[in-house]
């Protein structure tokens, strides 16, 4: 099936469900935000975190028309600071999984395809991988490497390509035992040609459902490891350093007296999260041909 | 009848097998890693004590040996708790990790106590009312809790807790209240603990301090139970078995309790064993961060702020090993009450 | 006569997910009498088990009903609505299809006993356990089948544990639906035979469903053959082997090497009808030697002369 058409056939079954269409909606407004956000930002320099020269008149202002989220602790604009980082929200979540999905699939599909001493291995390191907690993969990278998006992102790739391996080799497995996988293994086709043509192609949809539905733990976990400091450095636009940097500054009276600091950049992360599982819910439920049937408790 | 203990052996040599997998894989990131592994090992030092402290480290990890030699080393005393003192506390590095665990468990143990009933409760609920509001609204919630970063959440909570009663549920219980009563933890469960002792004052500040945390944590793991729970009863109910017990007159009270319920059992546990240790990842970010109680999230960001590597590895293959051993014995019990796996 | 089972009319069609409507019985009319063996028999996909599971009450919720079926005068289907109160397991049981998925995996046999006697007829766990056993060893099992869980027996096993189960509480109607057709070939006389001895033994209405003429013919009084979603003949079973009047019926006796006529039918290549439209002609036109101009009005069921056989065929006289 072709990205296209599957995309077409999923709007049109689902575009019906109230539950389908607010998730489309707030996806649609995260990445159109992700994109112009820098442009619509009253602030922009403080939301890419520079300190504006005026900041010690506006230090941990309320919320007002001027500042309609507050201002923060070194006396940024933090509608603009949260604003801006809708763009490295997206770009956490869409990366980890596009990069795990690509070396989940290719290392799930080979140990499959090519069964033997290679499926053993490949397998035992997709469980071996399965098990590392990626915040502490965080810590030791962070610890060695420094601060950044990348070691958010290698991190959770670290911790998270071996789920995809793991659900793309069960279902290749199904696949290349069929006849015409062997068939055409026997007329000479090489394994290059046959995995992508044959094998990938099948496994395709319900890897694109897993990878739709994990981009808000993706995001949630991503936040977690900046929330922790262990990811982007202080000032950077992302939502979970900028929690970080309202508790680390003050501890907890930081939010306590201060709540905007919490709830604004908590509810984009939220907001952002509901929309991606909103998408991958009915998307999940139409993967289960049996479950399409109208089942209810029926005696 | 007793498990397959065919079964139980190969899962356990897996299991043993990925643990020193693990082990291997964090001694490869300390030496792989940019930087001298012996510079790392000892912590950064700096300062008048750095030299000595780094050829000391260099003898520990046996850096002059070749590669394998290294790696047997390390992964002996891993096995033997053997990992050095830790840079930050300076005590050894497994009873390190051990102290904090045995808090974060606590709170995550508390969290499951009331999420996997709740969880399931909810999906039943949703897939018996198949269809009406009840059904919609319970699937909505469940997205959404299962949307919900737990450190915002933790954080709002907090916040909630300390202008609505005044009471800030900080920390694991009261150090005056400690103090005055007398309480030393056994076990380090702290509710356990007070319980064992009588100590119903104790009891009851640990307890109101662990509600907190644990309804930030549970989230995840009610949204999920609830969600997947409402797939199973689904797929249980399209069961030939099902069909049959209704066309037998098997009443619905007792279609549910011993055919739906009894299949969803085992898929159920496994969820909750793969979302324990997910939570476990929750529990560290919220139990310091926001509500100040020791635990793992304390020595995490102690390993940061020190550059404590012994500590984060032990962290990291401790973890691993948690993780592995949890859904091994998730598996074993699956089996068990499988009869169809009974061998 | 008091019939034990009447349909009129009755149609039952599935929903799918685009709204598509696939009517799996076009409109049966059938009258079942009390204490006989009656076989319905017809290629797959005819709807069979559908108007099995209409009568043994167990469709499933996206099935839409038209039309009425009666059981014991009581009536279970009137148009859209169903009401099996008091029927199920009560009146009629069931007989599944696949003995390996029918049973609940978790629970042992002598459970099963236990709890439809219990919410049947209010026994307790010893009581049920003596009844199971009786009728256990009625289909030649031992008790030690009580303590086993379902996968542990064989498949002819299994059928025979689901033999016991109908005939435990003692219901009027058991519904068989293709009770052999996962079982070993050599097995399945031995377990319809097995089947139609109780049956008369208990006195019960056995409704098998069945797509083989062959088995039917040996233990069934009576016979209705379906084709696409109707009843296209049916009469006494001797009267339908003998002298079919439909040339459906005479294809699938010709395809028994024992029943076939000596100069076969040769019917036309072809499947039946789509059932997601309505038609009107003969559903089997398409493939019927006989067909004449008349067949693009479909025949009602027409008596033949001094019989108690119908059959919807406008030229039957000649098909003999
Ligand atoms: N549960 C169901 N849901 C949807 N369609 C069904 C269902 N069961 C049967 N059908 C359809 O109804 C028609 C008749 O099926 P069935 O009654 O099972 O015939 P038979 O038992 O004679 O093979 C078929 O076209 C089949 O696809
Ligand atoms: S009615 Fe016509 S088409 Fe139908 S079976 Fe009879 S002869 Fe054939
Ligand atoms: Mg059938």
């Amino acid at each position: 099936m072709t990205l296209p058409s599957l995309y077409s056939r999923i709007m049109r079954r689902n575009l019906r469900r109230t539950r389908f269409k607010i998730g489309v909606a707030l996806t649609t407004i995260i990445v159109i935000l992700s994109i112009i956000a820098p442009l619509i930002a009253p602030y922009p320099s403080e939301g890419y975190g520079y300190v504006p020269a005026n900041a010690s008149e506006r230090k941990l202002l309320p919320p007002s028309t001027q500042f309609p989220f507050g201002t923060d602790a070194l006396g940024r604009d933090l509608f603009s600071r949260v604003l801006t980082g809708t763009r490295t929200a997206v770009i956490q979540a869409v990366s980890v999984i596009l990069i795990s999905l690509l070396v989940g699939m290719i290392i799930g599909v080979c140990a499959a395809y090519f069964k033997g001493l290679i499926e053993v291995t490949l397998n035992y390191f997709t469980e071996l991988f399965m098990a590392v907690p990626s915040i502490v993969i965080a810590l030791f990278l962070r610890l060695t490497i420094g601060q950044g998006l990348h070691v958010v992102i290698i991190s959770l790739v670290i911790a998270w390509w071996a789920w995809y391996s793991r659900i793309a080799y069960v279902y290749a497995k199904s696949i290349v035992e069929l006849e015409y996988v062997t068939l055409a293994k026997l007329s000479g086709l090489s394994a290059l040609k046959i995995i992508p043509r044959h094998v990938i192609r099948n496994i395709f949809q319900a890897l694109t459902v897993q990878a739709i539905s994990d981009l808000g733990s993706a995001l949630l976990e991503a936040s977690a490891i900046n929330f922790m400091g262990l990811g982007l450095p202080p000032g950077s636009p992302e939502w979970g350093v900028i929690l970080y940097e309202a508790i680390t500054e003050r501890g907890i009276e930081a939010f306590l007296f201060s709540p905007w600091l919490v709830v604004f950049p908590g509810l984009f992360i939220f907001m952002t999260t509901l929309g991606f599982s909103l998408i991958a819910d009915p998307l999940r439920e139409d993967l289960d041909p049996r479950l399409r049937r109208r089942w209810k408790l029926w005696f | 009848m007793p498990v397959s203990l065919n079964y139980i052996f190969k899962r356990t040599m897996l299991s043993i097998l990925v643990i020193l997998g693990v082990i291997v894989f964090s001694y490869l990131l300390l030496m792989l890693t940019p930087g001298d592994p012996a510079v790392k090992w000892a912590g950064n030092p700096r300062g008048p004590g750095a030299v000595k402290a780094i050829e000391l480290a260099r003898v520990e990890l046996g850096l002059d040996k070749p590669l394998y030699v290294q790696i047997a080393n390390f992964i002996y005393n891993f096995l033997t708790g053997n990992l050095g003192l830790s840079i930050a506390y300076k005590i050894p590095v497994s009873q390190v990790v051990i102290s904090g665990f045995t808090a974060t468990l606590e709170l995550i143990l508390f969290t499951y106590l009331f999420s996997i009933p709740l969880g399931v409760w909810l999906g039943l609920y949703s897939a018996i009312k198949r269809g009406s509001r009840i059904d919609s609204f319970i699937q909505s919630l469940s997205i959404v809790l299962a949307s919900t970063p737990t450190f915002w959440l933790g954080s709002l909570i907090l916040l909630a807790s300390n202008t609505f009663t005044g009471f800030l549920p900080y920390g694991r219980v009261s150090s005056k209240l400690v103090l005055s009563t007398g309480f030393t933890p056994i076990t380090g469960f702290y509710l356990l603990d007070s319980l064992i002792q009588g100590n119903i004052p104790v009891f009851i500040d640990a307890l109101v301090r662990i509600i907190p945390p644990a309804l930030a944590i549970s989230v995840y793991p009610i949204g999920v139970l609830a969600r997947v729970t409402r797939t199973l009863i689904a797929e249980a109910l399209l069961e030939d078995y099902v069909r049959a017990a209704v066309a037998w007159g098997i009443k619905r009270e007792t279609i549910i309790r011993q055919f739906v319920l009894r299949s969803i059992i085992p898929p159920v546990i496994q969820i909750s064993g793969l979302s324990f240790v997910y939570s476990l990842v929750d529990a560290m970010v919220v139990e310091t961060v926001v509500f100040g109680r020791e635990g793992l999230g304390s020595i995490l960001l102690d390993s940061l702020h020190k550059a404590d590597f012994r500590v984060t590895l032990a962290l990291a293959v401790y973890l691993t090993a948690f993780y592995i051993i949890v859904n091994t014995l998730v598996d074993i019990v699956q089996a068990t009450i499988d009869p169809r796996i009974r061998l | 006569m008091v019939l034990a089972i009447q349909a009129k009319n009755l149609k039952i069609g599935y929903m799918d997910e685009e709204e598509q409507i696939t009517w799996a019985t076009r409109g049966v009319d059938l009258s079942v009498e009390e204490g006989e063996s009656f076989c319905i028999v017809g290629e797959s996909g005819c709807g069979k088990s559908t108007l099995a599971s209409a009568i043994a009450g167990v469709l499933p919720p996206h099935a839409l009903t038209m039309g009425k079926l009666y059981i014991f005068n009581q009536l279970v289907i009137n148009e859209s609505e169903r009401n099996y109160n008091g029927i199920r397991g009560k009146v009629v049981s069931l007989i599944p299809q696949n003995p390996g998925t029918s049973l609940n995996p978790f629970l042992t046999i002598g459970d099963h006993f236990y709890y439809i006697l219990r919410d049947v007829k209010g026994l307790s766990k010893s009581d049920s356990i003596k009844i199971a056993q009786e009728y256990l060893s009625k289909v030649g099992l031992g008790k030690d089948v009580l303590e086993k869980y379902p996968h542990k027996l064989s498949g002819g096993m299994q059928q025979r544990v689901l033999i016991a189960i109908a005939l435990a509480s003692e219901v009027k109607i058991i519904v068989a639906d293709e009770p052999t057709s996962s079982i070993d070939a050599n097995l399945r006389a031995q377990i319809l035979n097995l089947l139609s001895k109780l049956v008369k033994e208990f006195k019960v209405t056995l409704l098998l469903v069945t797509h083989d003429l062959a088995s039917a013919s040996k233990i069934c009084d009576r016979i209705a053959v379906m084709y696409a979603g109707k009843v296209i003949e049916t009469g006494l079973t001797s009267s339908i082997i003998s002298k079919p009047r439909h040339p459906y019926t005479r294809m699938l006796l010709d395809s028994v090497p024992l029943l076939g006529s000596k100069k076969s039918l040769n019917p036309l290549p072809g499947e039946p009808p789509s059932l997601v439209e309505d038609f009107t002609w003969c559903s089997f036109r398409d493939r019927c030697p006989f067909r004449i101009e008349q067949c693009s009005v479909e025949p009602p069921l027409i008596p033949v002369e001094d019989e108690p056989h119908l059959v919807r065929c406008w030229r039957f006289r000649e098909v003999s």
